[in-house]
């Protein structure tokens, strides 16, 4: 029994920190108002680009690669939701769209291959983890702290509660926002790299297979908090362990339960959390409406 | 009819630039030769193969095959656009195509096989019983956006992967799995009934089916709903103005629901023809996104379901030719990243504005 235990919280560990990384991501977005649909495009940069490089430089600088794309993803969709203030909904899926199919194309191109890159060499273990795990068990409070706590998490917080205000005392919304959805990239960057780098030992096709949609399911799970997503996210990869788990080591259980069940119950109790709680209420008071600082 | 052309010169500058910025990614991998082969062999696989039709052993199959496969899909995105544009006359953004699809898809081909009815009446049950369930899929964001204040941006990317993940990861495997018939492993649901088949338009030239036909059928009749009929000109305020409708007395919800219902039965629609048009069973793992492409057609259409013909032919024969981009080692979903380009492009279009209009001032 305590193995089976082990053995499930050891496979969290393994695949929960790029779900944690993307669904922080999200948070940082989204508390600064501008939704983030495109999660799944950024995470699919970073995951791309970390491996591509690891096969020239050493691992733990190709996840900064990854890192870096993902930011510049980010400012992408920072340009068009921020700077130019287009539906910001739209923008995140032009994103997902252009990612989905530029990384197939590269992957031909520059590879010759329609699955995946070459093997590279994974990040190396720490207590036989990667340190990505590691990093996943601080970032949240991390997060926490600097939006709770230092002044530009402050106003983080408030250009996506009420950027009228901001903007009135002085400080550039759009600035912040830019600057928000940068950091959002890079971390979703960070979750793509932990998939390509520590997860696995390669970019393969179709990643990131909807783990970037899982993430805003867990922002909004997490009810817009980076504790709260990061336990969601948790939540969620806990749950995947422990279906692959049961359909290894007791198959009856799924034919009672369905795999398919149990692999839209994330989904599905984020929907029921949405709709049953007051959980619609506590997304920042201005998510998804563009500031123009010219209209009153 | 000047206007209407300033209207659509956003929408035409985007897919042509898009267009451009594809071949210049070509070039910079492939090399200059490659990028020029590929958009040729995308340009004759999307409006039939001329070079081979002119030439001594041209027949016309050269062109038909080509033609009929750009209108095969386009009458999908057709549909898909039209499923987007609906919830946008509301103010609404259904990211819900792709699982309403599927949903319309998998009914489509349960009561295909599973049915036994003369032809036109087994095509006509597993149309609307694909449509009535896209709907119903569409509802549930509609109600809980009325009722609960959900946002349907996120509801309905839920309902996609709860779609995706029962269909494929429950049905396929279990109630709806196709038994195996002497030693050949079946994989997806049963093949449908031929009587469920919908019609080839051109024999055995090509895929074209009576899918495109009853594309282009709603969206004349929605653009006639839309341009001609109070309930459109409702829609339309709601969308506009809400709190102005809402002070006028007009029922938004009502609005909201109805909008809804229609971009779900678009898109169980789209699910229908894509399973008895081409398809002919739900296969494993339903490839293509032909839901999530409904929105770059809805917004390069502009929201106009004649826009989003326009969009969807466009894409649609980009799409058919794209296939045959692959004998010069590009991708075959590259017309996707044109199409992501556009939309981007599209979604920059306070930029294009700005341009035309001083251009015209």
């Amino acid at each position: 029994m305590i193995d089976i235990v082990l053995a499930l919280i050891s496979s969290v560990l393994d695949t929960a920190p790029a779900l944690v990384f993307a669904a922080l991501g999200a948070v940082l977005s989204e508390r600064a108002g501008v939704v983030n649909v495109g999660i799944e495009g950024m995470m699919r940069a970073g995951a791309f680009a970390a491996a591509a490089s690891a096969l020239v430089m050493p691992t733990p600088i190709a996840v900064l690669v990854g890192i870096a794309v993902g930011a510049a993803v980010g400012a992408l969709q920072a340009f068009l939701a921020v700077t130019l203030r287009s539906d910001q909904v739209i923008a995140g899926m032009a994103i997902n769209l252009v990612m989905l199919a530029l990384g197939s194309f590269l992957l031909e191109a520059v590879f010759d291959s329609t699955n995946g890159t070459p093997a590279i060499t994974q990040l190396p273990k720490w207590f036989s983890h990667s340190p990505l795990t590691w990093l996943a068990c601080v970032l949240p409070f991390l997060v926490h702290a600097f939006l709770s706590f230092t002044p530009l998490g402050l106003r983080w917080r408030a250009v996506g509660e009420k950027p009228a205000a901001v903007a009135a005392v002085g400080i550039r919304v759009s600035r912040i926002r830019f600057l928000a959805v940068c950091a959002s990239g890079a971390f979703a960057g960070l979750g793509g790299a932990a998939l390509s780098t520590a997860t696995l030992d390669r970019f393969e096709h179709h990643m990131p297979a909807g783990l970037g949609f899982m993430a805003v399911a867990a922002l909004v799970f997490g009810r817009w908090t980076p504790l709260g997503a990061a336990a969601a996210a948790t939540f969620f990869a806990f749950g995947d362990a422990l279906r692959i788990g049961l359909a290894s080591s007791w198959p009856e259980v799924l034919t009672v339960i369905p795999q398919g069940v149990l692999l839209a119950l994330p989904y599905l109790l984020t929907l029921v959390v949405l709709s049953i709680g007051k959980t619609a209420n506590q997304a920042p008071a201005a998510l998804g409406t563009a500031f123009d600082p010219e209209v009153r | 009819m000047g206007k209407a052309l300033r209207a659509m010169m956003p929408s035409i500058a985007s897919v042509v630039l898009a267009l451009v910025l594809s071949f210049f990614i070509i070039v910079s991998t492939r090399g200059l030769s490659d990028a020029f082969n590929a958009y040729l062999a995308m340009l004759w696989g999307s409006i039939g193969d001329w070079p081979k039709f002119l030439s001594d052993e041209g027949t016309a199959a050269a062109l038909l095959r080509p033609l009929g496969e750009s209108g095969t899909k386009a009458a999908l995105l057709i549909l898909t656009g039209l499923s987007v544009a609906s919830a946008f006359r509301v103010g609404l953004f259904n990211i819900g195509a792709q699982g309403q699809l599927l949903v319309g898809a998998i009914v489509a081909a349960w009561l295909g096989s599973a049915l036994s009815l003369p032809a036109p009446i087994h095509i006509a049950v597993c149309v609307l019983a694909a449509s009535l369930a896209g709907a119903l899929y569409a509802l549930i964001p509609a109600l809980l956006k009325v009722k609960r204040g959900v946002h349907e941006v996120i509801s309905t990317i839920m309902l996609n992967w709860v779609a995706v993940r029962l269909i494929e990861n429950w049905l396929l495997l279990g109630p709806l799995k196709a038994t195996a018939s002497g030693d050949n492993s079946i994989s997806g649901t049963a093949q449908i009934h031929a009587s469920a088949e919908l019609p080839r338009l051109m024999g055995d030239g090509s895929r074209l089916n009576l899918g495109a036909v009853l594309a282009v059928i709603v969206a004349i009749v929605f653009w006639v709903f839309l341009a001609r009929t109070v309930r459109g000109f409702e829609w339309k305020v709601v969308g506009l103005a809400p709190e102005a409708a809402k002070s006028s007395g007009l029922n938004t919800s009502r609005a909201i629901i109805e909008s809804m219902l229609v971009a779900g039965a678009c898109a169980g629609l789209a699910g229908a023809v894509l399973i008895l048009g081409t398809e002919l069973k739900y296969p494993a793992t339903l490839s293509g996104t032909w839901g999530f492409d409904g929105i770059s057609m809805a917004l390069i259409g502009q929201g106009h379901p004649l826009g989003v013909i326009f969009s969807a032919l466009t894409f649609g024969a980009l799409t058919a030719g794209g296939t045959r981009m692959q004998l010069f080692g590009v991708h075959k979903s590259f017309p996707e990243l044109i199409q992501g380009i556009a939309l981007l492009l599209m979604a920059a279009r306070v930029v294009w504005a700005r341009i035309f209009s001083r251009r015209n001032a």
